[in-house]
């Protein structure tokens, strides 16, 4: 397992951008096991989620590093726009729904994330104040 | 073998004008040059040009959207790296992604009803606050139809920086928790970035709500589907 870590963070430092392609590769092929694994057993969770909270288990417990993923994953989360941006166009299948409720649905979400944002940032101000005072 | 092409086109265009409208964010961060905005309008504006067609479109750039598996998979590294952020503010933190959850989920199916707009958009509109590979999990779950979701979730994302930054200047808001929390529950990854802009911390806190807000919701999914069934 030593030899893993030591060989995972010289190539992060020594090789950055192949390190992130192998570690692409790496959080790619743990992801289709997970995937993999729920679909065969039937799990529950989503592949994703699964493999997200192993991963989350592996960090904690030592046994990958995390500067020996860094780069890989901050790579799939910078574009992750990049991944979603297919999925948006279907709009254009749904254009005549669209074109009907379009309005209605955007005041639905404008005063709906207005609300979002207010609750949680009121909500979690008050906790920080009330635990300021009476924490000591 | 002209379809066969056309999708290979489509492809190689997402990801080229993906790369070439990102630096324009970069120069000016504005919610309208956002490549969330810009590549979509470039795709529209070249589908009514070539023809767009959904099928064809979506043959090879479903690979593209294969790829938020991993990346849901990476966030991983960002609840590791804020541990201690989580150890010292958990209550705060557990307080608002709940508190802020369920208003996205109540005031979607509130105003939606309001606004007599019908069950599969309803649906559809549950999991916009949460950052989009979750909330097309949970959109099937609850049954909603995920592209719609993705649709909503981009302009949530959009429209979440322009309304976090005014919400800034008019709440009395003490704490970069709280203004971290606001955009991270409020506009997920959109949000994440323009609080970055904000403050470091409050960036970090950000992506950390908008994480923790996505695993509550895909947790909490198969209830809220049996509840309103």
């Amino acid at each position: 397992m030593n030899t893993l870590h030591v060989r995972m963070r010289w190539l992060a430092w020594h090789r950055p951008l192949l390190a992130r392609w192998a570690q692409v590769a790496l959080i790619v092929l743990f992801w289709f096991a997970c995937d993999q694994l729920v679909r065969r057993l039937h799990l529950p969770v989503p592949g994703s989620v699964l493999a997200l909270a192993l991963l989350l288990v592996l960090l904690l417990a030592g046994v990958v590093p995390a500067v020996g993923l860094r780069r890989g994953a901050d790579w799939l989360l910078a574009e992750m726009l990049l991944f979603f941006i297919p999925a948006v166009m279907a709009v254009w299948e749904h254009l005549p729904l669209l074109r009907q409720d379009g309005l209605r649905i955007l005041l639905v979400i404008l005063l709906g994330t207005v609300l979002v944002m207010g609750t949680t940032a009121l909500l979690v101000d008050l906790m920080f104040r009330w635990r300021q005072r009476h924490a000591r | 073998m002209r379809a066969e092409l056309l999708s290979l086109l489509w492809l190689a265009i997402t990801i080229g004008g993906y790369y070439a409208l990102k630096p324009l964010y970069r120069r000016r961060p504005r919610w309208w040059t956002s490549p969330l905005l810009t590549v979509p309008v470039l795709l529209a504006v070249l589908g009514l040009v070539l023809g767009m067609n959904y099928p064809a479109y979506i043959r090879d750039t479903h690979w593209l959207v294969l790829m938020l598996g991993p990346a849901t998979v990476a966030f991983a590294l960002p609840i590791f790296r804020y541990r201690a952020l989580i150890r010292a503010h958990w209550p705060a933190l557990l307080a608002g992604v709940l508190g802020g959850s369920a208003m996205a989920v109540a005031s979607a199916w509130g105003l939606a009803t309001a606004c007599g707009l019908d069950d599969t958009v309803r649906r559809s509109l549950l999991a916009r606050s949460i950052t989009t590979p979750l909330a097309m999990v949970v959109s099937a779950d609850v049954g909603g139809v995920p592209e719609l979701t993705a649709l909503f979730v981009v302009i949530t994302g959009v429209m979440g920086i322009a309304l976090g930054e005014l919400l800034l200047r008019y709440l009395p808001l003490r704490s970069a928790l709280a203004r971290g929390a606001l955009f991270g529950v409020g506009a997920h990854g959109a949000g994440t970035a323009k609080a970055y802009d904000v403050g470091t911390e409050e960036g970090s806190v950000a992506s950390l709500a908008m994480v923790l807000a996505g695993l509550l919701n895909v947790l909490l999914a198969p209830c809220l589907a049996g509840w309103l069934h």
